[in-house]
């Protein structure tokens, strides 16, 4: 189980020639996790989710708030604790092509970890090898067929299968999986993402997935809930399917728009709408809503007071006229 | 020397018809058809989509248009004429290189890197013009502007811009005004939103629907992705292994898929409605060196409705009513 108090991160502003200001990465963002549960975040590129992921895999600081991974505080634990508790968080990167030595085979890569394992559970070589067989299984690659080939002998998805693998090797608790299927070829996405919502249903492995694809977000955890971040702050939250077919954030909106519709096998949803204008990187004011300049439905009250978090418990949102609209495409009838 | 640059924009749409195209790869391996025996009549004025994963010959197609295929690709035979221009294999070496960007605009993989770094957006415009001939080179940034403004950015901010300085969306758009910006009647996007999160290409592709409908273009757009091709493009081309094998109208096409690959690709899109056991992953592994060596079917590996025939001998691509082309056995003609 994992709970995130009110995380915060700011990356420290640099002075001179390339100087920038300190950018708030992540603001005020709280979340619980539970054994086997699903949560995602969804965001544009440079919203601050990656932020997110990294600190739970502890390759971040972060510079208030509170992480807790099954109870134990990651800013208080001391640092052979953090290892233990570091370990049961595993990070699944974007690209499989970078996170493989290209000059090590899938069994150089994977007995590695496992030979950590094995020296501290007092095991032998035979069990490494037979729990590389094991770890291959369970995402779906023949063994024999993988286990003396170099990374680039493999298809994205085959690489990203290894990459799981390996982080499987430890046994971990919690996947955190950021853009994990990306730059893999749109055909074999999907077996991917069946891999990680086999592995919460049979081995009650969390999954935190972060993606600007809400899709994808959805197949792997319809049960669990979705963050949608907005420049590193909530901008809505709630149970998957309820954020989905009832969006209340224009920001939402827009990111169920940006889903295409197949044509011929659906229309477009009658309220749709997609933002030409970029987000920008710069700062925010401090006390308008962060989402106004893109925001078609801006009000003068967005500009000098920011929305806070609203709604029933379960499904929330932070605007000042949260409104729902039909952006999701409609399933034409035969 | 070549003409003045018109003023006014093209007012006929421009098709291309390919014939029996071929394209090889040497390798250490010996020679790979990237490309093999492709006939494909593209229309004038349309959007067509083709599609296919990596190592289908789809990159390599639109390369072969342009008769800009990189080396160690080499195309063996077959022809490309684009209307008003004449066939692009054949053409001299200048005219071949005057249609490129004026009759034929081209928009890169990972546009992102294919601006240089060390000069700003304005200058390669003129860059552009000069090797052109464009004699109003203000009229051609007016004309840059416009497109970019068009785009919904703030033009004289990007012209006078490192690529550095441009976010990946941005930098994608600059693409898109630099393929447009000599008037070309044929545009090409390769994979025009691979690297962008999803807000970044549901814009690109809303811009280059609207310039489409504006301009009376021809735009042809590769990628691997099921979704854009079915929300953007009239026309769907399935490549696989170097090979067509399926083609018609989109919303025929994904309403009623007829070879089992391109069922398999529409299968395997997940959906944010409905139920999502309905989604189902695409089994087997791309084309590789060994597919192309195959006597029979190139997706027979691959296919869930296989029979022996498919193994020993490889379907023809046919037509299988109006506007629609397969190439399975498993497809009977309806005419």
């Amino acid at each position: 189980m994992i709970e995130v108090r009110r995380l915060e991160k700011t990356f420290p502003g640099k002075h001179g020639l390339l100087g920038h200001d300190a950018v708030k990465a992540v603001q005020d963002v709280s979340f619980r996790i539970p054994d086997g549960g699903a949560v995602s975040f969804i965001g544009e590129s440079g919203c601050g989710k990656t932020t997110i992921g990294r600190i739970l895999a502890g390759l971040e600081n972060y510079t208030a708030g509170e992480v807790l991974v099954d109870g134990q505080n990651l800013a208080t634990v001391d640092r052979r604790q953090r290892e233990a508790v570091l370990r049961r968080v595993q990070l699944i990167q974007q690209d499989p092509y970078q996170a493989l030595n290209p000059a090590r085979t899938i069994e150089q890569a994977l007995s590695d970890p496992l030979k950590v394992m094995a020296k501290a559970r007092g095991a032998d070589t035979a069990w490494i090898l037979q729990r590389m067989e094991e770890v291959l299984g369970l995402v779906g690659l023949e063994p024999e067929a993988v286990v003396h080939k170099y990374p680039h002998m493999l298809s994205g998805g085959q690489r990203q299968r290894i990459v799981i693998a390996r982080a499987l090797t430890v046994e971990p608790s919690v996947l955190v999986a950021d853009e994990a299927v990306s730059m893999i070829d749109v055909s074999l996405r999907l077996g991917v993402l069946k891999l990680l919502r086999d592995l919460r249903e049979k081995f009650h492995i969390s999954l935190i997935f972060i993606t600007h694809d809400v899709a994808s977000a959805r197949y792997v955890g319809e049960d669990g809930q979705m963050f949608v971040i907005y420049k590193g702050m909530i901008a809505e939250q709630g149970p998957t399917d309820d954020v989905i077919l009832h969006p209340q954030h224009p920001y939402t909106q827009a990111l169920l728009s940006a889903v295409p519709v197949l044509k011929g096998l659906e229309s477009p949803g009658s309220d749709r709408y997609i933002p030409l204008k970029e987000l920008d990187h710069g700062q925010s004011p401090e006390n308008a809503c962060l989402f106004a300049p893109r925001c078609p439905f801006a009000q003068p009250l967005c500009e000098t007071e920011r929305p806070a978090l609203q709604g029933a418990s379960g499904h929330q949102y932070a605007c000042h006229y949260p409104q729902e609209r039909h952006v999701v495409a409609v399933a034409l009838k035969e | 020397m070549s003409a003045e640059w018109p003023l006014k924009a093209n007012t006929k749409a421009v098709g291309i018809t390919i014939r029996d195209l071929e394209v090889v790869y040497s390798t250490g391996q010996g020679q790979v058809p990237a490309v093999n025996g492709v006939d494909l009549d593209i229309a004038g004025g349309q959007i067509t989509g083709i599609i296919g994963e990596s190592g289908s010959g789809k990159s390599t197609l639109a390369m072969a248009i342009m008769n800009a295929v990189p080396h160690p690709g080499r195309i063996v035979k077959g022809s490309v004429v684009v209307d008003g221009v004449g066939n692009m294999l054949t053409l001299d070496k200048e005219s071949q290189r005057r249609a490129r960007g004026r009759n034929l605009g081209f928009v890169f993989q990972a546009a992102q890197n294919s601006l240089n770094p060390l000069t700003r957006v304005g200058h390669q415009v003129l860059d552009l013009g000069r090797s052109h001939n464009v004699k109003d080179l203000r009229g051609l940034l007016r004309r840059a502007k416009e497109l970019l403004h068009r785009m919904g950015m703030d033009a004289d901010r990007v012209l006078t811009a490192y690529q550095h300085e441009l976010s990946g969306g941005m930098r994608q758009r600059v693409g898109i005004m630099f393929a447009l910006v000599l008037d070309a009647q044929v545009v090409i996007l390769d994979e025009p939103t691979t690297a962008l999160d999803m807000l970044s290409q549901a814009s690109v592709l809303e811009i280059v629907r609207s310039i489409h409908e504006e301009r009376d273009i021809t735009t042809i757009l590769i990628t691997h992705d099921m979704g854009v091709v079915a929300d953007l493009a009239d026309r769907v081309v399935v490549m696989y292994g170097g090979e067509l094998a399926e083609e018609g109208e989109t919303a025929e096409v994904l309403a009623h898929p007829a070879h089992p690959y391109t069922k398999g690709l529409i299968q395997a899109i997940p959906r944010i409605s409905g139920d999502l056991s309905q989604a189902v992953a695409l089994s087997g592994s791309p084309p590789d060196l060994k597919t192309f060596m195959q006597s029979g079917c190139l997706f027979y590996d691959r296919c869930p409705e296989r029979v022996a025939e498919c193994q020993v001998k490889r379907p023809p691509y046919e037509s299988a009513g109006p506007e629609r082309k397969v190439a399975c056995f498993r497809v009977m003609p309806h005419d």
